[in-house]
């Protein structure tokens, strides 16, 4: 039991600095992209030198001070807890981080300082999956609770817990599933701990009340309180805080709990052979920075606000940052390109041209006022014939059956909202898109059981990634054992990120699955109209005959991606189910659409000429050209990927250059890109459950990919000479072990080695 | 006078049926009133606040913890318990709007169909703004603006934006465009704050009657109710005006929610107030903010009519014009172009706040209520557009409002019928108590189903959680045309109604009937 570990720690210790334990969390940011130091530095994999940690909190220092949860005491504190230090810190990478709700105590509980931590309190929360995937969680221990320390008692150690654990894949489910006596168990204890430190704190407040009545009970309430009177005062307001939500937090039974695992398995458990009292200083730091006015601005927010900050800036930050500074041809080469974000440019000259001719400058007095919520009826219109002719639908579809909003993630989102209650479930086939596990999480509170595909081919498994119906019955029947309830099936087609298109047989029998266990189906088709090779024929949903349950088929198609006008914002959603349509309606509010865009998305789907002789030829031939470009490269390079003929981007594997194969190891890769301004999605964020993968969007400039092309390669090559390096390390450390002789022979045999080892992998890679 | 105090502090419905969701958030193990279809038991108008207001005609309601589900009762087997909720509001909530679009008045094609005085908008100045609208400046198209933007909204619209609120609400220095945030509206505004600052099942303070939107904007995603404030229209003790907000009514509600066991983050103030026309002085405004932060509540002050304020002589202060903020990081203003520029259906609103936190927890949110580039683009422009906003439309716009106004007061006057109106805003709240013959919630609707019925769509005061029967808003900034034949129409009930009340027994040979039917 992880637990006893520490409680071990705290006799051996056996005084009351032993059950000090320093958390410090580090936003991503800290080493994001910009300041994430070369592997060269990297003695070991996650271990920073000194030198790249100063530089990294310098330059990033003001931008972590404005990111909303992390509190600025925990932030300032950090340089100087840095300054410290000679030697190395050791940080565990997990991802970005921000405080989740249930974080918010224990931030508080660092920074007062005379606490000691409730650390089973932590222990849960690192084990959460949320934390497994995005925190960056340094525990800073005092002597006794590194087990192997050193006997010298005042020695500093620093034990990092990192709670990634490469098998496991994040949900975001919020399980209702775990274990009860455990729950209560740590619950309990962790208010025991609290009302403890309460009951401490409050006798010191008395105390000192007490002893200052008696030092001057001339002035009784004159301007209040003094100082530590305050500081009292703020410790115990903290406390009061702290347990509340402590409480609520376990009430709601919102986290999965996941016993954290031993720490002896713990890649990142080290200790530090450094000298002096560090846990004495960061306490004085804490102690001297901590206000009550700096942890008390994170209350601003409910709990779910700044779990939305969170989860959406621990996802999307690269995207931030991108924005900040875009790569640009002529004004910014060495701005960041993004192969990340799925958008279509190849095509902005057409629509650039067709959006400023003259017939889309029409203003009516009916644009500018409310109207229908529905949307505009001209543009249901418009949208019904458009589906009826580009899917191919057997009968004209019906207006009133179309909802239109502003974006398909708006669209999901209502729409989970409207089929599912808050903790239900979406099956959904992984790796898949993103945005539906923020959607469904953001606003919906809707959760999604992955259906893990594989991309091992085996008898049941005729191609990579294949989707079977035995899997969705496995994946039902299990989350049915979890106690899930699921509401429905989500699926995309073309896929995101695989590029797979479903057949109409395989379709139907997802479709009949659906059907027999009263699922409903959301199918999106948001790249129907991108499959540009043309020997491939994608067939929509509504194109079939006769669904087996049309009542809970629903269909999202939007111009984001087919036409590259994510800018546009507008998403749409077809079903046969009136019921639903006009549940959806009411989110017309939160997700309308400008009147003036409505009018010119409607005159762009009317454009039928258009679109068929001069848009879509052009752009499927430049996808192809696009396409054809970066498969060659791959293949040139050795690197397998997936790809169909359709969709904006390949799926590729990336395993051999990761080791060991971890998630963790995945992500140092995709930071690895972020140095070299290079954004790429990694497999992780679609819940792919095996680490390596990565998806490249290829809908971009010739010149534009062949610089991204430049800079994905020097990756690689840096990457397989770190690996080569770490080896050799790792023999010679293994060597000198062994037999600590003659240091001569053993740096020369270690040069060679490298050269060589270079050579390799630049012949490798096709350089 | 002080107001009497009731011993027992009581709320429009008793035991106050808190709304959850078959879910674990609910924080609140307490009054789950079991599933959400069990209840609906009330009759369609007669709901708790009726009943509390018939039985104990003496007392005054101070205060109402909203529950927006309190009718709702039928569910469906395809959507979620939720899902069945919010699509009950859609058909409940917009079924006079719904009438109103399948007999929509036109003066060729449809002259017998229903005048919208209902719908708080200006149609005023449609030429103007179609005119600057289609302007050559208006008409570029960037790849830039077809691409996915910064959520929160272009740089080049926030900075615009910033400016725009610095110069016209007078702000002492110039407002940050980092501070801004962009989105579709400020239906989604109230929906995303709900969310980011409320928990499940948590309230803010509204003083009422207000906006009702609002109910479902805080509510369909965020689950966030809504505490009233109920204002009286007899003014008493050391009170000046009618419907006046004081801080010790303010104080009672908070009191009431808490003793009811909900926990209220903030308070929303709308300014210039939507349906009363009220300004709060900066006196006013002042307290209200001094209260909020007493009690550590967020103030979300909607100033969406900020710009329409028609009378020179009423001094409308923004609260970003005021010096010193009691709490600054706990003040968020929102505005958006939908009145102002009579452009509702641009779907444009904005929100500064200085406290970056609620900034981006907002922004996070933003996915879900972007604006399109374009639109964007043109609202830079537009913003910009200094010279035009001053020189042509804000004076042709509050001439033109100016010129309805008088005509539907004089109207109002010399049908008799009391009436509130400040001088902003597009509406006039209008007092028709006595032509109810009796003073419930039931007759309020039947009166507007009269008004209906003789093709004039009004609001009426239940609408906006106003707890006296009988009032309603009434909508000038329409056309003259329209607007004749809507008072004219509106004269024809009232006048048959009127008969009605002095003289029941001839209510049933004189129906009112429309000249149209």
């Amino acid at each position: 039991m992880p637990e006893r570990a520490w409680e071990e720690g705290g006799v051996e210790g056996g005084n009351k600095s032993a059950q000090q334990i320093w958390i410090l969390i580090l936003p991503l940011r800290f080493y994001s992209c910009a300041t994430l130091p070369k592997a060269s530095n990297f003695s070991a994999p996650g271990v920073i030198s000194k030198r790249s940690w100063e530089h990294g909190c310098r330059a990033e220092l003001d931008g972590a001070r404005r990111d909303p949860a992390v509190s600025a005491s925990s932030v300032a504190s950090l340089p100087r807890a840095r300054a410290t230090r000679a030697g190395r810190w050791l940080l565990w990478e997990g991802g970005p981080v921000l405080c989740p709700p249930f974080f918010r105590p224990l931030t508080c509980a660092f920074s007062a300082s005379a606490l000691s931590f409730p650390h089973q309190e932590g222990k849960q929360g690192f084990g959460d999956p949320f934390w497994r995937s995005h925190a960056t969680v340094v525990v800073v221990g005092a002597p006794a609770l590194c087990r192997r320390g050193s006997s010298q008692p005042d020695e500093a150690h620093m034990s990092i817990q990192s709670r990634s654990n490469p098998s496991d894949i994040p949900h975001m489910s919020d399980g209702q599933v775990w274990d009860q006596a455990s729950r209560n168990h740590s619950i309990h204890t962790c208010l025991m701990e609290m009302v403890l430190s309460l009951q401490q704190a409050v006798a010191d407040h008395i105390t000192q009340l007490a002893t200052r009545h008696q030092q001057q009970d001339l002035v009784p309430e004159e301007q209040g309180h003094n100082q530590p009177i305050w500081g009292q005062e703020a410790l115990l307001g903290r406390l009061m805080f702290q347990m509340v939500n402590h409480l609520q937090f376990g009430a709601t039974g919102g986290q999965k709990f996941q016993p954290p695992c031993p720490s002896e398995d713990s890649k990142g458990d080290v200790r530090s052979r450094e000298q002096a009292q560090v846990s004495k200083q960061i306490y004085k730091i804490f102690y001297q920075l901590t206000n009550f006015e700096d942890t008390s601005i994170n209350y601003v927010l409910s709990n779910r606000g700044v779990e939305t900050s969170a989860l959406y800036h621990g996802s999307f930050q690269d995207y931030n940052t991108y924005q900040g500074n875009k790569y640009h041809e002529d004004k910014n080469t060495s701005g960041f390109i993004n192969l990340g974000t799925s958008e279509n440019k190849l095509c902005t000259d057409l629509l650039t041209e067709r959006l400023s001719r003259s017939d889309m400058n029409y203003i009516d007095d009916d644009l500018l006022q409310y109207s229908d919520w529905r949307g505009q009826p001209f543009l249901r219109e418009e949208v019904a014939q458009f589906l009826t002719y580009y899917c191919k639908a057997p009968a004209p579809l019906d207006p009133e059956n179309v909802v239109v909003l502003n974006g398909c993630s708006s669209v999901f989102s209502a729409l989970a909202t409207v089929l599912c209650d808050p903790g239900e479930a979406f099956l959904v086939p992984t790796p898949t898109y993103s945005d539906f596990v923020f959607s469904a999480h953001l606003y919906a509170k809707v959760d999604l059981v992955p259906v893990d595909l594989e991309s091992q081919v085996s008898d049941a498994n005729t191609h990579p990634f294949q989707l079977t119906v035995d899997k969705l019955e496995q994946a039902l029947l299990n989350a049915k054992l979890e106690g899930k309830k699921v509401r429905g099936l989500v699926l995309i087609n073309p896929q995101n990120p695989l590029g797979h298109i479903y057949s109409q047989d395989s379709l139907m029998e997802y479709l009949e699955f659906a059907k027999k266990h009263s699922l409903h189906v959301i199918i999106d088709e948001i790249y129907m109209l991108s499959v540009f090779d043309e020997s491939i024929t994608f067939r929509s949903v509504l194109s079939m005959e006769s669904l087996p349950d049309p009542n809970k088929t629903h269909m999202i198609w939007g111009t984001s991606k087919d036409f590259g006008i994510s800018g546009f914002r507008f998403g749409t959603l077809y079903t046969h189910n009136k019921e639903v349509a006009l549940a959806m309606s009411s989110f017309g509010y939160l997700h309308g659409i400008s009147g003036i865009t409505q009018y010119k998305l409607h005159r762009l789907l009317q454009d039928r000429e258009w679109i068929d002789n001069v848009y879509l030829p052009t752009n499927h031939s430049r996808l192809q050209e696009a396409h054809r470009f970066i498969t060659n490269e791959l293949k040139s390079s050795k690197i397998p990927f997936l790809s169909h003929g359709s969709g904006l981007y390949v799926w590729i594997s990336l395993r051999k250059y990761l080791d060991p194969c971890t998630f963790e190891e995945e992500l140092l890769l995709h930071r690895r890109f972020l140095d070299k301004k290079l954004i790429l999605s990694c497999g992780k964020t679609f819940m792919c459950k095996e680490p390596g993968w990565f998806r490249l969007v290829f809908a971009a400039t010739p010149l534009l990919l062949k610089h991204a092309m430049q800079r994905f390669y020097t990756v690689l090559v840096e990457q397989e000479q770190d690996w080569v390096v770490k080896q050799l390390e790792d023999a010679i450390n293994q060597e000198v072990e062994d037999l600590p002789a003659s240091d001569a022979s053993q740096s020369y045999s270690r040069e060679v080695i490298l050269t060589s080892g270079l050579e390799g992998c630049c012949s490798d890679l096709g350089l | 006078m002080p107001r009497p105090r009731p011993s027992s502090p009581y709320s429009a419905r008793s035991p106050s049926p808190m709304f959850t969701l078959p879910q674990k958030e609910s924080r609140k193990p307490t009054t789950c009133p079991g599933s959400v279809s069990t209840r609906g038991l009330h009759s369609i108008y007669g709901d708790g606040l009726e009943r509390e207001a018939a039985r104990k005609p003496d007392q005054k309601l101070l205060y109402g913890v909203g529950d927006p589900t309190a009718m709702f009762s039928s569910d469906s087997p395809h959507l979620s318990s939720r899902g069945s909720i919010i699509k009950w509001f859609w058909d409940s909530a917009e079924e006079g709007y719904r009438t109103y679009h399948m007999d929509e008045y036109d003066e060729d094609k449809n002259p017998g169909g229903i005048i919208n005085l209902g719908t708080s908008e200006n149609k005023l100045c449609f030429d103007l703004l179609s005119r600057r609208l289609s302007h050559s400046d208006m008409l570029r198209v960037e790849p830039s603006l077809l691409q996915y933007p910064d959520w929160r909204g272009h740089l080049f619209l926030r900075e615009e934006v910033a400016s725009f609120l610095s110069f016209y609400c007078k702000s002492p220095a110039p407002l940050k465009p980092e501070n801004v945030v962009v989105l579709n509206g400020c239906a989604s505004l109230f929906s995303a704050l709900a969310t980011v600052l409320c928990e499940v099942g948590e309230a803010f303070l509204i003083p009422a009657p207000y906006y009702g939107a609002i109910t479902q904007h805080v509510y369909l995603y965020g689950n966030v109710r809504l505490v009233c404030v109920y204002l009286d229209s007899e003014v008493t003790g050391l009170e000046t005006h009618p419907f006046q907000l004081t801080v010790d009514k303010l104080e009672m509600a908070l009191q009431g929610a808490i003793s009811e066991g909900v926990k209220v983050k903030g308070l929303i103030l709308i300014n210039p107030q939507n349906p009363l026309g009220d300004i709060y002085s900066p006196g006013e405004l002042r307290e209200y903010l001094e209260f909020a932060k007493r009690h550590a509540l967020h103030v979300m002050v909607d100033e969406v009519y900020m710009l329409s304020v028609f009378e020179e002589s009423v001094g409308y202060r923004s609260v970003l014009s005021l010096e010193g903020l009691p709490d600054p990081q706990k003040t968020h203003v929102m505005w958006a172009t939908s009145k102002d520029f009579g452009m509702s259906g641009l779907r444009f609103g904005t929100l500064y706040t200085e406290n970056q936190d609620v900034a981006t927890a907002v922004a996070s949110l933003c996915r879900y209520h972007g604006l399109s580039g374009f639109v964007q683009y043109q609202m830079a422009q537009l913003l910009r557009d200094r010279d035009w906003i001053n020189q042509v439309y804000l004076p042709e716009n509050h001439a033109r409002l100016k010129a309805a106004h008088t005509y539907v007061s004089e109207e109002l006057r010399a049908l008799g019928v009391p009436f509130l109106s400040h001088g902003a805003g597009f509406f006039i709240w209008v007092d028709l108590r006595k032509f109810l013959p009796e003073a419930t919630f039931e007759e309020e609707r039947l009166l507007w189903r009269r008004f209906l019925e003789n093709k004039v769509l009004l609001s009426f005061g239940k609408a906006f959680e106003c707890k006296e029967p009988g009032w309603f808003r009434l909508v000038f900034s329409d056309k003259a045309h329209r607007l004749r034949l809507g008072m004219q129409r509106i004269r024809q009930v009232l006048e048959g109604k009127s008969q009605v009340a002095e003289d029941p027994p001839s209510c049933q040979t004189q129906e009112p009937r429309g000249p149209h039917r």
